[in-house]
């Protein structure tokens, strides 16, 4: 049986709902090695902004039950850089390219989204409105409905690119965000991002991490994220992008079955950097198992 | 720890490192770096080999597997050490497990370059944890211990042993490698400090992928600010890694 894996998200047309998420996976180059990246639905580049930038200072990481904490701090190339010397090679590669965006400003996530308009290659803009790590940054557009309305509103004002923003899971009421961004005219929205975290060190009672705090992922925030997605597909209509702690295709499926239209992979990439094939395998498995010939006709299906 | 790999193995560098994951647990979740000790072909099959010392929960979990346990070999991984072929003096300066991709580099250098004196200067917390002595001492013309607790060799630390002696290798077909606990590097940069020795050390970071994505396991440089120390490094040049 030939299986139909594509799903269409507010406008953006995927082979196959498995996309890597921003912050796992480098620009794309760093796997080559590892996997034929010309087989993922879509590839969701390191977070990009306006200038570069050098991150935290380490500590960065530091492992926790099933899974990690990280306040890598946003380090990146900025976006001229990314166009310049990341995109062309990514332009050889047949998934789609989406460009993980933030600022500290609106005015910042305009001119990003403004940039890379004229970029080729770019499919997408995923908004990151969320991650937790940096003192001045997402936290406040995310976890505010009238900011993260407000920044949503302003990038789909300027880009000619399908959005989508990133939510972060650090608020009261996911749904009332969500409301809100899609009122704002996202096309798309992802979630969870990481949950933040803090680890001490009871010897030298310090924190582990040179930030103090940083933001949870792996399975151990699987359950949240599920929990979340599946509230936010009832709350919205656009499509919903799943994301945290996946790690195999069960932990995939989990999210397409509550409603996501495509799912993330993103901590799971650290510990094996060809997950996403296998993940993208066994996902075909199950449907000729259960003899499921199109993927469309598997999401949503939750029955309680 | 010995670990049968694919054979892609055998181009391993010394200096380089492997990732290594039980199969199928959580425990311990992220992937461990190790240098690499040894590799070795035996009947068309490729063994890697580690040296490692229990200090929390993933070498524990590590100490207690048994013969045939799965594990999942990342690798080789990183910037080995570079050594010239007109190296006269190879001295190694080692703490602890950080012998292990020394004394591999002994190895190679020993069927490599011609010629070369290698000369280990070893250091461990006491006699019980200088591991790989035998190994080293087979392929060094000499290897020279202390203990912190002066239960063997020199009492006191490796780097001040290697302090007295640090005139014997000021010339220019003289290199210094080492790797070990970051306070030892520390110290040996600043004995190196101002001089024109060439050095290169092996440093250690905490990381959660190993081929470049995560940027958990960055190192601060003196020139090219935050670099990850399992693409741009494990090696670095000593006079390179700022150290303050």
């Amino acid at each position: 049986m030939k299986l139909k894996m594509g799903v269409d998200i507010g406008g953006l047309t995927l082979k196959n709902p498995v996309m890597t998420a921003s912050g796992t996976f480098g620009y794309g180059e760093e796997y080559s090695d590892y996997l034929d990246l010309n087989r993922l639905g879509a590839i969701i580049v390191k977070g990009l902004s306006l200038e570069p930038r050098d991150g935290n200072q380490p500590p960065r990481i530091i492992e926790t039950a099933s899974g990690m904490l990280n306040a890598v701090g946003l380090q990146n190339v900025g976006v001229r850089a990314f166009i310049d010397d990341k995109l062309p090679w990514l332009r050889g590669i047949d998934s789609a390219i989406i460009a993980n965006i933030f600022g500290e400003t609106i005015e910042d996530y305009v001119k990003v989204a403004e940039i890379l308009n004229d970029a080729e290659g770019v499919a997408a803009l995923e908004v990151n409105i969320s991650c937790p790590n940096v003192k001045r940054g997402g936290i406040t557009f995310g976890s505010d409905p009238a900011l993260a309305g407000e920044v949503t509103r302003a990038v789909k004002d300027v880009s000619h690119l399908p959005v989508i923003v990133k939510l972060t899971p650090n608020v009261t009421d996911i749904t009332q965000i969500a409301r809100v961004v899609e009122a704002a005219g996202a096309d798309v929205l992802s979630l969870i991002n990481t949950i933040t975290g803090m680890s001490v060190d009871i010897e030298k009672r310090v924190p582990h991490l040179e930030n103090v705090t940083g933001g949870l992922s792996g399975p151990a925030i699987k359950p949240v994220a599920l929990r979340m997605v599946w509230e936010v597909v009832n709350a919205v209509s656009i499509p919903v992008i799943g994301v945290g702690g996946i790690m195999n295709a069960r932990d995939a499926l989990e999210f397409l079955i509550v409603g996501a239209k495509a799912v993330q992979v993103g901590t799971a990439n650290f510990l094996n950097p060809g997950v996403t094939a296998d993940i993208i395998d066994d996902m075909e498995k199950y449907m000729s198992e259960k003899g499921i010939g199109d993927i469309n006709d598997l999401i949503g299906t939750l029955k309680i | 720890m010995v670990l049968k790999a694919s054979a892609s193995f055998r181009e391993s560098l010394p200096g380089q490192f492997v990732m290594v994951r039980m199969t199928d647990s959580n425990a311990p979740f992220l992937s461990r770096p190790f240098s690499i000790y040894s590799v070795r072909s035996r009947g068309g099959d490729t063994f890697v080999e580690i040296l490692y010392k229990v200090v929390g929960k993933g070498t524990d979990i590590f100490s207690r597997l048994r013969e045939g346990d799965a594990m999942n070999v990342l690798g080789p991984l990183g910037r080995g050490f570079d050594v010239p072929s007109t190296c006269k003096k190879i001295v190694l300066i080692a703490g602890g497990v950080g012998v292990a991709p020394l004394s591999f580099l002994a190895e190679r250098c020993e069927k490599e370059i011609s010629g070369a004196e290698i000369i280990c200067y070893m250091g461990a917390g006491s006699s019980k944890a200088l591991a790989g002595l035998d190994r080293i001492e087979g392929i060094c013309s000499v290897v020279k211990i202390s203990t912190d607790d002066g239960s063997r060799g020199h009492p006191g630390l490796v780097t001040e042993f290697f302090g007295h002696d640090m005139e014997l290798y000021a010339d220019n077909d003289s290199r210094i490698y080492s790797c070990g606990p970051t306070q030892m590097l520390r110290s040996l940069h600043k004995l190196l400090k101002d001089r024109p020795v060439a050095c290169q050390v092996s440093l250690e970071e905490r990381m959660a992928c190993g081929i470049g994505a995560c940027l958990g396991c960055v190192v601060k440089t003196k020139s090219d600010g935050l670099v990850r120390v399992c693409k741009e490094g494990p090696v670095f040049d000593i006079n390179s890694v700022d150290f303050s």
